[in-house]
């Protein structure tokens, strides 16, 4: 499309909600325009490809380490959390541990690709449990949108080993690809514990190791085809669009799957209809302009950089027919505050949260094969819902199949601990590491996390970025709730580590450094899972709430904030899948009503 | 180049000193228990030796290559191999070398070290390059591949992972350490 286009929609972010929704919007005839505040750099596969060797020669290999921030775009790093020094102005009094990616595929560049449904008990918090808030939809309402979300996404499972907590299923329907192949720690830990009961409460749950959905591709069911790499190429060439229609084990989900078998949104953005869109990379959305008589939104204002090195840039004004912040939680909420646009209820950025997570990790007493596979393809759900929540957070176990390295930087850690600690070397220091390694264990424990007003997002003039735009400062406590639930979690981790007889070994002393909280006697140390939510929240009426169940702001009706900021409650699902189907539900209603 | 050919040359490595790359062929498998036909394999002989020149002071290491002829053949080996790495000055780099063989990494060297013998700007914590990470020893060890290099294939990863060829190595390792000699 030329520059003088006139748009029906500007879509604000080409992450995982921009990318669904400039599909199905171009699709229908709509033409698009997407600003995208980081660089296209994932957009062609050589550019990608120069992440994954950025991955391979950076010390660290957390999330963020394939993905180096823009300056003009910059983004939060789990490596600052302690300094306190990084993109996030942290006020406390805990912590937020979680990031993202401000690129063109947004944080689905570097996710786990776990794709579980919100059980339909989360949708209904306070009427089941008195916590929390009532979604003003139903996990009825949103079950064909998450039919269409595990299709447009490519999401890998078994309808067998999902209904269950409450989830269904309409008959005849399962996943388009087969669920991803176990990994063998997850078989060796089934015979282990498959069945075992713990006591929540009033109530007994038996466990199971239970294979879980990701957006990773498997064998496709019917005729299903999986999406390979994106290879968007300015000569029309598109060679690697072949690869990666089969995950290969490459276990390095996060940060970068390298042959793109796990989704990310440069895909759904390359199946767009190409004649109705353009995208403007490094094309930062710095304030939403509202007409103050009717409150409809009359532009974005963005400011356009050149160099991602320097902040010299150009000041531009988008204007269409509907507009839609899709930006990310927290960056949505920014961009509202700094458009003065904080609504009569007063939420915006208010009612922040995330699934604090812990680790727990320990030595099988046989191999495990750790070091293979997908990061994850397993993990224990039972714990997801029950009456206990009355009283303390849900929470959720993912199994990781990469030994220790999200928690102590393993194999490297493991290694420098048998050489300067234990001195060993040479052959006994290669047996050491060949019984040891494959042995290696560890639990990532998501928790529940309330809304709560004293969590938020807020802006302050006096921080901002290179480019003059307001740095999210970040509110964030840990509540009794949560905490309650760290402390259930861990003691149903170590009946389950007991049982399947993994000799703990998860001392802080030995991981990364991680924020920490005291509860009841215990230290918890906990990191983010990168769910971030609540900040524009959706509500049945516009004094309690930003958005309606349409995710379109109460009072700019042509301005649409999509994503998990829009959840009340996130119970204990990864958001991502939940927030896709949201989108192509509010896609769907944008289309009837623009195009109609 | 036939297997015939192969067999008839003598050892011969890329780059560099012949006799130097042999010393520190041998040494890295007394340090590491992998063999020299392993060491070599990863095609980063060459890589690591240069990277330690560049951090290390003027014959560091050519003292530590120098002190390894006279590690004695045979079962006693280990005790030699001890010695070098209870010394002061040739302790902390031996352990860097089994490091960077395992990791693909270059370890900053102890503050004592450092005051003792000499700073380079270079001697920080960092990943040698790209090809060093995926080519680390830890990876073999632990029976699996580089995260994110080499991947082993759908569902490769439920199946049992095979066994630790341990005992044949360390055999291997010991009959090649003797080789390597001269």
């Amino acid at each position: 499309m030329n520059d003088d286009a006139d748009y029906d929609v500007v879509i604000v972010g080409a992450g995982v909600n921009g990318a669904l929704s400039a599909k199905r919007l171009t699709r229908a005839g709509l033409r698009v325009l997407v600003l995208e505040a980081g660089p296209d750099t994932a957009w062609t596969f050589d550019g990608y490809t120069r992440h994954v060797s950025h991955f391979y020669a950076n010390s660290t290999k957390n999330a963020e380490s394939a993905w180096p921030p823009a300056a003009n775009a910059p983004q939060p790093d789990t490596a600052d959390v302690r300094s306190g020094d990084g993109y996030f102005v942290q006020q406390g009094p805990n912590p937020f541990a979680s990031s993202y990616t401000r690129l063109l595929g947004g944080s689905t560049l570097h996710w786990l690709g776990v794709s579980l449904r919100m059980l339909p008990e989360d949708f209904e918090l306070r009427t089941r449990y008195g916590v929390g808030r009532d979604w003003p939809l139903g996990y009825a309402d949103l079950e064909p949108y998450y039919r269409q979300a595990e299709r447009e996404i490519g999401v890998s499972a078994d309808v067998a080993d999902q209904a269950h907590l409450g989830i269904d299923f309409p008959e005849g329907y399962d996943y388009p690809m087969r669920r991803i192949p176990p990994s063998y720690s997850d078989r060796v830990l089934a015979a282990a514990i498959d069945g075992m009961e713990v006591a929540l409460g009033e109530e007994q749950f038996a466990l199971q190791v239970r294979n879980y959905p990701a957006a990773r591709n498997s064998m496709p069911r019917g005729d299903y085809q999986p999406v390979g790499a994106v290879d968007e190429r300015t000569d029309g060439q598109a060679l690697a669009r072949d690869l990666g229609q089969r995950c290969a084990g490459n276990t390095a989900c996060t940060p970068i799957c390298p042959i793109q078998a796990k989704y990310n949104a440069g895909k759904s953005l390359a199946q767009a209809e190409n004649r109705n869109l353009r995208v403007i990379p490094q094309a930062v959305a710095s304030r939403i302009l509202v007409d103050p008589v009717s409150g409809m939104v009359r532009g974005v204002e963005y400011q356009r950089y050149e160099h991602p090195g320097s902040p010299r840039h150009t000041v531009h004004t988008a204007t269409a027919r509907a507009y839609v912040l899709a930006a990310h939680a927290v960056e949505n909420a920014k961009l509202l505050l700094a458009s003065g646009l904080s609504g009569g209820s007063g939420q915006v950025g208010k009612g922040l949260m995330d699934h604090p997570a812990l680790y727990a990790w320990g030595l099988s007493p046989t191999s495990v094969g750790a070091f293979r596979g997908p990061l994850s393809t397993a993990g224990i759900d039972d714990l997801r819902g029950g009456s206990f929540r009355a009283s303390h957070a849900a929470f959720r176990f993912d199994i990781g199949n990469d030994g220790w390295r999200a928690t102590t930087g393993a194999p490297d850690s493991s290694v420098a601990s048998a050489v300067t600690g234990h001195q060993l070397f040479g052959p006994r220091l290669r047996t050491h590491l060949e019984e040891s390694l494959p042995r290696q264990v560890r639990f990532s424990v998501a928790v529940e996390q309330l809304p709560s007003a004293a969590n938020n997002v807020s802006i302050d003039p006096r921080y901002v970025d290179p480019l003059g735009n307001p740095r999210p400062v970040i509110n964030y406590h840990l509540d009794d709730y949560t905490l309650a639930g760290m402390a259930a979690a861990t003691d149903v981790y170590r009946q389950v580590f007991r049982r399947a007889g993994i000799e703990d070994r998860s001392d802080p002393e030995e991981a990364s450094w991680m924020p920490s909280v005291s509860y009841d006697g215990s230290v918890f140390h906990y990191h983010g899972m990168g769910h971030f939510a609540g900040t524009h929240v959706m509500g049945s009426s516009a004094e309690t709430s930003v958005v309606d169940a349409d995710q379109r702001s109460w009072e700019h009706r042509n301005l649409f904030v999509l994503g998990s900021g829009s959840f009340p409650t996130m119970g204990t699902s990864n958001p991502t899948l939940t927030m896709a189907a949201l989108t192509l539900r509010t896609s769907e209603r944008l289309i009837k009503e623009l195009a109609g | 180049m036939t297997v015939n050919e192969d067999r008839t040359r003598p050892a011969r490595s890329p780059g560099g000193s012949d006799d130097r790359t042999d010393r520190f062929l041998v040494v890295s498998v007394a340090l590491t228990g992998f063999g020299r036909v392993e060491l070599l394999g990863t095609g980063l002989t060459d890589t690591y030796l240069r990277a330690i020149d560049a951090v290390l002071p003027d014959g560091v290491l050519d003292e530590l290559l120098e002190a390894v002829g006279e590690i004695p053949v045979g079962a006693d080996h280990e005790t030699d191999v001890e010695s070098i790495l209870a010394d002061p000055k040739l302790g902390p780099v031996a352990r860097n070398i089994i490091l960077m063989w395992f990791c693909g990494t270059w370890t900053r060297l102890p503050d004592t070290w450092r005051t003792a013998y000499g700073v380079s700007p270079l001697d920080a914590d960092r990943v040698v390059s790209a090809q060093a990470y995926q080519g680390g020893l830890q990876w073999v060890a632990a029976g699996a591949h580089p995260a994110g290099a080499r991947q082993q294939g759908f569902g490769a990863w439920s199946l049992p992972p095979e066994p630790a060829a341990q005992s044949e190595t360390r055999a291997a390792a010991q009959s090649e350490t003797r080789a390597g000699r001269r």
